[in-house]
């Protein structure tokens, strides 16, 4: 008698991470297909609706490159507390908070000019975003209460506040009584590259390009690295951990308040809402991790989840498709990218039924 | 002729890049204690793995008791009657003795009182001393590798692999521990003893097989017919063994010096007692003592990685006694650390990130890094400390031990220093790295560096330092002179016995 059992390799297999999410990706696919079929929905017409608004045309491509950007974003802000071995699992409510801070910063200067107002409610977004991290930064690298818990729990926090702000101090007075925040000034909109691609697409590029050139390169990235090796190898070189945990969640905290300020400055509406991340930040985990928490591969990543999203949000609007099968196939990706990856340091090995129970 | 215990037959294998065994072949008759000879490096290990199912072998046949055998996991081997004492312990130091033993292989239910009894009951036949009820984290080294050993017989083992079993032992530890493992062959096992210490294998084993660069030179030697020489020529091949040349030390000013110095460890006990010291330039002073004495807490608070619970260290007439660890660099301090991947080097980050990590703060332009700089200084460490890597950009763990400890050790040397603290520098090495690191140390204190040496090899300090301290439970408890000295003397100090040491106040008595 032969059965099947787990082996570790010995080694691991380089490259199979691309590989691993390829597989994730079939294999959502071939499920999602199943699935379909036993909701009774056509299969190939749906996969096909999907392919057609996401990646089918310019136009659609324009959708999956505007919903990439705060997918990779988040994703970068995750992968940047990575590198240090913390998990910033918060980003959802620092977003949010940058979005705030930005439409703060459009009621507080309504007049001025539209490059001006961008810049200020960009850097407003980030900074808030830092802001947001502050209290979990702080109380990890001071008491080491755990990251994990207190950028989650902030993120109610700042969804309730966005409510608070739509009900109360910033109700739009034109709102025919109904709660919402004033729209953001006309003339604080980030312009299209084509079709609707807005330019969000190259800032965001160029942030995670730049971070990740400066993280391999620089002092800071540097001593990042040491610190997260371990914290005997970091004082051994003489850093001190405290900082730079501090830091690192602060600057982590920054890029997805940033892409909060992105979102808020390209939202048709112009409105600061609770839908305003609408599950980026929690997704941007999902996208570091498949990026291998290495800030040069969120991009890529983020590109095929927005497709992903973008697609799955066109099948909705079919009739007698669940809206719940593009979420269903965002968690499939990652649980057959993970379970590839498996292989990569495991292998399927034929033994003899006696050896192996023995 | 009988059936042998264990049969390895013609065993390949390959890592990427390396070959581990090629073609190494083991028989163990039942009842023998054989010890598996050859330097780090030479496959010992490996070939014990494929034996305990840890890897498998690519080529080569396993047999036990003549059946052949395919294991796919450790456990698979533990089943099948072998048990292994790893190098590194794997116990739960918060556990009992009993309950480690136990651990994974017990009854499903649980009582406390009745397994204590029964692994007391293990342990006696033995001729173990072990009290069941003890938490692990109390015990001694030796206690603790024990625990280890009555843990595979827990499980009844059958074979016993030992994998460098004396190097965290006294020298009376381990002559105890050689009396188990004859009471363990009288009752029909088979022991399977890796070393590289020549007397160990004399004095313990009935047989010897010897590896060299992952092939068997020397299969089943019978111990008491072979002389040691014969052995040792077998190990290293034609490479003439002889000691690293030491001059006569000159001793100049001080260029360390510990007063009353006490560290508490994590436990808030004392792991450093009232400790003074003094290294002068142009000397090595090596600290003898069991591992866990103390050692590792006193050198990791010259370094500046441990807090300091009263006392001082001054180095170069700077009192760094308060001063982060970089200051200290500065002020002429170098330190390789006991634990060289977890402390003075980070494994997954490649080789120029390990090289530069004392100097980088002088390789800065601004915020960025001057990568090319750092990959001269890299380049400068490679080329003046003979280290062999594969590139610099891979990760530092794709290094050997003992080119690690070389780009380690050179990384520590580049800033000149007065001063170097090195904790078992020499630990794990093979034999022509061993040499390598001695005679880099030598040179130091020739060129009129202070060494402050921790070793757990006697014969290491014997031959090196120019003084030798003793530590024993976090104090000093005596001072030798190497060259009166005597093994039996520091071993008997080691233990705590009586203080014979020829401190410097006495000395008009020993020499």
């Amino acid at each position: 008698m032969k059965r099947l059992v787990l082996a570790r390799r010995e080694t691991t297999t380089r490259g199979g991470q691309p590989l691993a999410f390829l597989v994730g990706l079939v294999f959502a696919l071939v499920v999602g297909a199943i699935l379909l079929r036993i909701t009774g929905d056509p299969v190939l017409d749906v996969y096909e609706r999907m392919w057609d608004r996401s990646l089918g045309s310019q136009n659609t491509w324009s959708d999956t490159f505007n919903r990439a950007v705060p997918l990779a974003l988040a994703g970068l802000a995750v992968s940047i507390a990575a590198t240090m071995g913390l998990w910033n699992i918060g980003a959802e409510g620092q977003i949010m908070f940058g979005a705030i801070a930005a439409t703060f910063v459009g009621r507080l200067l309504p007049d001025a000019p539209g490059l001006v107002l961008i810049v200020a409610m960009l850097l407003a977004a980030a900074l808030g975003g830092a802001l947001w991290s502050f209290g979990p930064a702080v109380a990890r690298s001071e008491i080491g209460v755990s990251e994990i818990i207190t950028t989650l729990m902030l993120t109610e926090v700042a969804s309730r506040l966005i409510v608070y702000l739509e009900q109360g101090p910033w109700k739009d007075p034109d709102g025919f009584g109904f709660p919402g925040v004033t729209p953001r000034p006309d003339q604080a909109e980030l312009g299209t590259l084509w079709e609707r691609t807005h330019i969000g697409v190259l800032i965001a590029l160029a942030v995670i390009i730049g971070f990740a050139w400066y993280l391999r390169r620089s002092v800071w990235g540097y001593e990042l690295r040491i610190a997260g090796s371990s914290e005997k190898a970091a004082a051994f070189a003489g850093i001190s951990v405290r900082r730079k945990v501090l830091g690192v969640l602060l600057v982590s905290g920054a890029v997805a308040g940033f892409a909060g300020g992105i979102e808020l400055l390209t939202t048709t509406t112009g409105k600061l809402n609770v839908q305003i991340s609408n599950g980026y930040g929690f997704a941007g985990i999902i996208v570091a991790a498949l990026a291998l928490m290495r800030p040069s591969g969120v991009a890529a990543v983020a590109l095929a989840f927005g497709a992903l999203q973008v697609g799955g949000q066109a099948i909705q609007t079919n009739p007698g498709v669940s809206p719940a099968v593009a979420t269903i196939l965002q968690g499939l990706v990652l649980f057959g990218a993970i379970g590839a990856a498996v292989f990569s340091t495991y292998r399927l090995r034929l033994v003899d039924r006696q050896v192996a129970e023995s | 002729m009988t059936v042998p215990a264990v049969e390895l037959d013609g065993i390949w294998k390959r890592f990427p890049g390396v070959i581990a065994n090629s073609g190494a072949n083991l028989t163990v008759r039942p009842g023998t204690v054989h010890a598996v000879l050859g330097e780090n490096g030479a496959g010992k290990t490996t070939l014990v793995n494929c034996l305990a199912g840890v890897y498998r072998p690519d080529e080569g046949a396993v047999r036990l008791g003549g059946r052949e055998m395919s294991f796919s996991s450790p456990a698979n081997a533990i089943t099948a009657g072998i048990g292994m004492v790893h190098q590194e312990f794997r116990l739960v130091p918060t556990f009992t003795v009993a309950e480690n033993v136990v651990l994974g292989a017990a009854p499903r239910v649980i009582d406390q009182g009745g397994i204590e009894a029964l692994v007391a009951d293990l342990a006696a036949r033995f001729g173990f001393d072990a009290d069941p009820g003890r938490p692990v984290w109390q015990l001694s080294m030796g206690e603790r590798q024990r625990v280890e050993i009555l843990k595979a017989l827990w499980r009844e083992a059958n074979v016993l692999i030992l994998d460098e079993p004396t190097a965290v032992l006294t020298p009376q530890e381990a002559v105890e521990l050689g009396e188990v493992l004859r009471r363990m062959v009288a009752e029909g096992r088979s022991v399977i003893f890796i070393s590289h210490k020549l007397d160990e294998v004399v004095s313990f084993c009935d047989e010897a097989t010897v590896l060299r660069s992952g092939a068997t030179v020397a299969a089943s030697l019978p111990v008491a017919e072979v002389d040691a020489s014969e052995l040792a020529k077998l190990m290293v091949g034609d490479v003439a063994v002889e000691p690293v040349p030491v001059a006569v030390a000159m001793p100049g000013d001080p260029t360390l010096t510990v007063d009353a110095l006490s560290v508490r460890d994590a436990r808030g006990l004392l792991a450093v007692d009232d400790v003074s010291l003094e290294v002068r330039s142009g000397e090595i002073v090596g600290i003898a003592g069991v591992a866990g004495n103390g050692q590792r807490a006193l050198t990791d608070a010259i370094a500046g990685l441990e807090p300091v619970e009263s006392g001082t260290i001054t180095v170069m007439q700077h009192d760094v006694t308060s001063a982060p660890p970089q200051r200290r660099f500065r002020a002429g301090l170098a330190y390789v650390p006991e634990d060289r991947l977890g402390v003075g080097l980070a494994p997954k980050l490649p080789v120029t990130e390990n090289a530069m990590m004392r100097a980088y703060r002088k390789l800065r332009r601004g915020p960025i890094i001057a990568w090319d700089d750092a990959d001269q200084l890299t380049d400068q460490i490679i080329r003046e400390f003979e280290v062999k890597i594969g590139s610099k950009g891979a990760p530092l763990a794709s290094l050997s031990g003992g080119n690690l400890q070389r780009l380690l050790l050179g990384r520590e040397l580049t800033g000149e220093p007065d001063i170097l603290v090195a904790s078992q520098p020499t630990r794990g090495l093979d034999v022509a790295g061993v040499r390598a690191i001695q005679r880099l140390i030598v040179q130091q204190r020739d060129n009129g560096t202070g060494v402050l040496m921790v070793s757990e090899d006697l014969d290491e300090l014997l031959a090196l330092a120019d003084r030798i301290l003793v530590m024993v439970e976090g104090r000093i408890v005596g001072e030798f002179d190497p060259r009166v000295a005597t093994r039996a003397d520091i071993g008997a100090a080691m233990m705590g016995g009586s203080d014979r040491g020829t401190r410097p106040d006495t000395e008009e008595v020993s020499s």
